[in-house]
């Protein structure tokens, strides 16, 4: 008889990463110091993993906003936005929020996650359609989950995918395209400009997920829809307080008629308690900083287009980010392990991000950075980066004669992502998963198909062995030594290569879940 | 009234020629191999096909172990109807070639499909899509996958097997390319030499006159110095080529990659490949290998069964038996032209192929257009036995 517990207790992973000390999640803060820096165990580490864009959670005035409104309001509103639950905070938050976006109306839900939540569940229709990114954040897969509507999902920003899937859909029915402003694992932007084309086109409303934009893009901070110059042609958009906005919580601004119907109906706002006045007060108080200093944006960007080139400049790939998120392209998860630990060891706290956060073998450490983060700072990261990339054989041991400076999605530039390399475009497409094999493959494989591949490996060594020339003998004589210098990595590789053979790199679970 | 004009009732769907018929890039390990398999499945049948062996084909298409793709890239993309392969292509872009002549051309090659007009159009559309996109206005092929490999596409002497390094086709192939559209680019000859054929009183006379040259010594390859012996081959064949159609300077790489193929082969026959120096200076040579590709046919593509190297054996037994050469390359430096040199080597060569038992030497490719080298084949009683066609198309 199945108990609903059983996965949980058979869960092996969690045990796996604990025991081989590769264990990367809940680590606890114990001390911040000035955000750019925290304590972890007792040891400061630089933070370059959170999303404190712009430096704003330690800014003494935000602080100070905060204690006022705990002072004046207390700490909890006890109930919905619907009942007893709004202040006047949230009401002089939401007028300046409205006039800050350049829309009729906007309205404050607790958490980000819970604002695409309601808007999606809310807003569509058992005859509606939502063109849904691949890409998309969690919160607007499951808000689409629990709405009625028919999803369909286009290829991560391909437009012409998107083109195809409106063609087919019914002329007469209500489409909606949503899409993340700025994808928060890979950095690149949505093609908003073709967006809203394709949405004039064929009638459909346009939402963006501003989380990872708003307070970054744009002359005002406003986000992608200001960054493109399209803040009419964008219907709906979104926002996050827990990034740049220094608290917690999250924004929908758009039209009166419909900002005011989902704040009637929205189950996942009519339903939660509304945000704490220390939070309401917070972003008050950081839309004040956002609005009066622009170059706070400014030196963000150009910490961002520091990093993508010092990284570049080293080997390593930073993909298609045009933005302050930085990826790290490790590709094995189990690599991808160990560049975290040993960041960490170093004195850098940045996050490892696997399946299913990304696809199979596109394993990456997601960095992201602060207009507060000091030049030291970021040196240090660096160079530490270099040297457990080396180590790790992420990049080559000297470095490369050149590389491809980063495009920065500055305002007044109009760039949606940097040109992705062979290996990246062919890591996000999910296609390096299938090197190497599994044991649970080969469990499944009969005989004779193990035999067959035994055999196909002694046909290719014995070609390569035939083909050796002397100075390939003279490399392979090295290699013991190679391996001696190389001995205190040993244990790790081992473990990687071993790791591979029972998870490989994501792809078996994703397997059994289809099964 | 035109409302009341009734359309004839649709016909019932008819399945589509494509219908399930899918284009994908070549991605992952398992996919290369089928990919080099697929020629092999496609021949069995045919007994003058001549299986290369897989695993050289495998690493020959890994941008890893290539240097070829130092300077070009390249996409693979495999058709399979209902799951089963019934295609395959190559998409190049090589940087090289159009640097040096200047030009915007997108290569194909291994190209092998059914005989099915529409999968060969498919095919033929995913490459040109792919080399469109960056940036090429032609498309030209086949190349396996430059013209320092084995290129263009069999259209006459289906009767024999391919020389190595050559390739081959069905007779079908050419009705599918001009069925898409590629028009005729250049037509390369390859010619056959017996070598009972007498060479002609004026080659012998010129040969003499050149020999009685105090300057001039003519040797078979050192094989104690094989990779001075390869620099001093490249510095000729690198000269010499220039303004030939097709020719791309190959890299020091590219150049080492071919050499260590060749070597055993090099090795089998030493003295066949002769050098022509003037002043102890090579200026001159003649590559003339066994023809490996009848030895290669004993294999079956494959060098181990069961892991045991059965098919190196059978390779190894079959090479003593080869009684065909090629005459890979030809080359004199400009500048020692018109000296007699060619003649020299082709009169030394001929009697060394005579006195170890060759009964004939195949010649090529050269390009229908270089007369002097067509004439001076005929001259010397070679047959003109195959053409091999490169074909293009403006995107």
């Amino acid at each position: 008889m199945a108990d609903v517990f059983d996965k949980c207790t058979n869960w092996k992973d969690y045990k796996i990463a604990k025991a081989t000390g590769l264990y990367p999640y809940f680590r606890a803060i114990e001390a911040s110091h000035a955000g750019t820096e925290v304590e972890i165990e007792g040891r400061r580490v630089i933070m370059v993993g959170s999303n404190n864009y712009l430096g704003l959670k330690d800014d003494p005035r935000v602080k100070e906003a905060a204690i006022a409104a705990t002072r004046k309001f207390g700490t909890t509103c006890s109930g919905s936005r619907l009942l007893n639950g709004t202040l006047a905070l949230h009401e002089e938050l939401e007028a300046r929020l409205a006039k800050f976006l350049n829309r009729e109306a906007a309205m404050l839900v607790s958490t980000g996650f819970q604002t695409n939540l309601a808007a999606m569940s809310a807003l569509l229709g058992r005859h509606d359609i939502v063109f849904s990114d691949r890409g998309n954040h969690a919160c607007i897969v499951d808000g689409i989950r629990l709405s009625f509507a028919t999803e369909r999902k286009f290829r991560h920003n391909d437009v012409e995918h998107l083109e195809q899937l409106l063609q087919q859909a019914d002329p007469e029915a209500g489409k909606l395209i949503v899409t993340d402003g700025v994808f928060s694992m890979e950095g690149d932007i949505c093609n908003l400009p073709k967006i809203a084309e394709l949405a004039q086109k064929y009638n459909a409303r346009v939402m963006t997920d501003d989380a990872h934009s708003m307070g970054v893009l744009g002359e005002h901070g406003r986000g992608t829809s200001e960054y493109f110059g399209l803040e009419a042609q964008c219907d709906l958009v979104m926002g996050t307080f827990s990034k740049s906005f220094a608290s917690l919580g999250g924004v929908l601004a758009g039209p009166f008629d419909v900002i005011n119907y989902l704040k009637h109906k929205a189950r996942p706002v009519i339903f939660s308690a509304s945000m704490t006045p220390a939070s309401v007060a917070a972003v008050l108080e950081a839309l004040n900083i956002i609005e009066a200093e622009p170059q706070r944006r400014a030196r963000l960007l150009d910490i961002a287009e520091k990093m993508h080139n010092g990284f570049r400049a080293m080997g390593f790939d930073t993909g298609v980010s045009v933005t302050p998120v930085v990826p790290v392209l490790v590709g094995d998860q189990v690599k991808c392990f160990r560049f975290w630990k040993a960041l960490h060891e170093a004195g850098i706290f940045a996050n490892p991000v696997i399946p299913p956060a990304v696809e199979p073998g596109h394993a990456l450490i997601r960095t992201s950075y602060m207009a507060t983060h000091t030049d030291e700072q970021l040196d240090r990261v660096l160079e530490t980066f270099e040297k457990i990339g080396r180590k790790l054989n992420v990049i080559p041991e000297t470095r490369p004669t050149s590389y491809t400076p980063v495009k920065i999605a500055r305002p007044g530039t109009y760039v949606l992502s940097n040109e992705a390399t062979q290996r990246w475009a062919a890591a996000s497409a999910g296609l390096l998963a299938d090197k190497g094999f599994s044991l649970e493959q080969i469990s499944r494989m009969s005989g004779r198909e193990v035999a067959a591949k035994l055999f196909d490996a002694m046909e290719t060594l014995t070609y390569r062995a035939a083909n050796l020339q002397p100075d390939d003998l003279k490399r392979l004589s090295t290699m013991p030594m190679k391996l001696w210098e190389k001995r205190s990595e040993l244990p790790g590789l081992l473990l990687e290569k071993g790791a591979t053979l029972f998870i490989k790199n994501g792809k078996q679970s994703e397997q059994s879940e289809r099964n | 009234m035109a409302s009341t004009v009734r359309r004839k009732p649709a016909p019932a769907p008819r399945p589509s020629p494509t219908a399930g018929l899918t284009i994908t890039p070549v991605r992952t390990a398992a996919e290369l191999d089928t990919f080099v398999r697929f020629q092999q499945a496609l021949y069995s049948s045919d007994p003058n096909y001549v299986p290369p062996i897989a695993a050289e084909r495998r690493d020959f298409l890994d941008r890893r172990h290539n240097p070829f793709f130092a300077h070009a890239s390249a996409e693979l993309f495999l058709a399979r109807r209902n799951g089963e392969v019934v295609g395959r292509i190559a998409a190049v872009d090589d940087t090289a070639y159009n640097q040096f002549h200047n030009t915007q051309h997108g290569f194909f090659g291994m190209f092998d499909c059914i005989h099915d007009a529409s999968v060969a159009a498919h095919l033929l559309d995913a490459a040109s899509t792919w080399v469109r996109a960056r940036g090429m206005t032609a498309l030209m092929g086949p190349m396996n996958l430059s013209t320092n490999h084995d290129c263009g596409l069999l259209v006459e002497g289906f009767e024999s097997p391919p020389c190595m390094m050559m390739s081959y086709n069905a007779r079908y192939y050419a009705g599918l390319l001009e069925g898409y559209g590629l028009r005729k680019a250049k037509d390369l000859w390859h010619y056959e030499l017996s070598t009972m054929t007498a060479p002609p009183e004026k080659v012998v006379r010129v040969a003499e006159r050149a020999r009685e040259q105090e300057d001039v010594t003519v040797r078979g390859v050192n094989l104690r110095d094989l990779s001075g012996e390869i620099r001093r081959l490249k510095t000729i064949y690198n000269a010499m080529l220039q303004r030939n159609w097709g020719f791309v300077p190959m890299s020091d790489e590219e150049f080492d990659y071919i050499a260590r193929r060749l070597k055993p082969l090099v090795q089998l026959r030493p003295e066949l490949c002769r050098i022509a120096e003037v002043r102890g200076e090579p200026v001159a040579f003649a590559l003339t290998l066994p023809d490996a590709n009848a030895a290669l046919k004993a294999a079956d593509g494959q060098l181990t069964t069961w892991g045991l190297p059965i098919g190196i054996a059978r390779i190894a037994l079959a090479a003593q038996r080869v009684n065909r050469l090629r005459v890979l390359l030809f080359g004199i430096t400009p500048g020692y032209r018109k000296r007699g040199l060619d003649a020299l080597l082709y009169l030394d060569t001929l009697r060394l192929a005579r006195e170890r038992g060759f009964v004939a030497a195949e010649l090529g490719w050269v390009t229908e257009d270089n007369a002097l080298m067509n004439r001076a084949l005929e001259a010397m009683g070679a047959r003109r036995f195959k053409t091999y066609r490169i074909f293009e198309k403006r995107l």
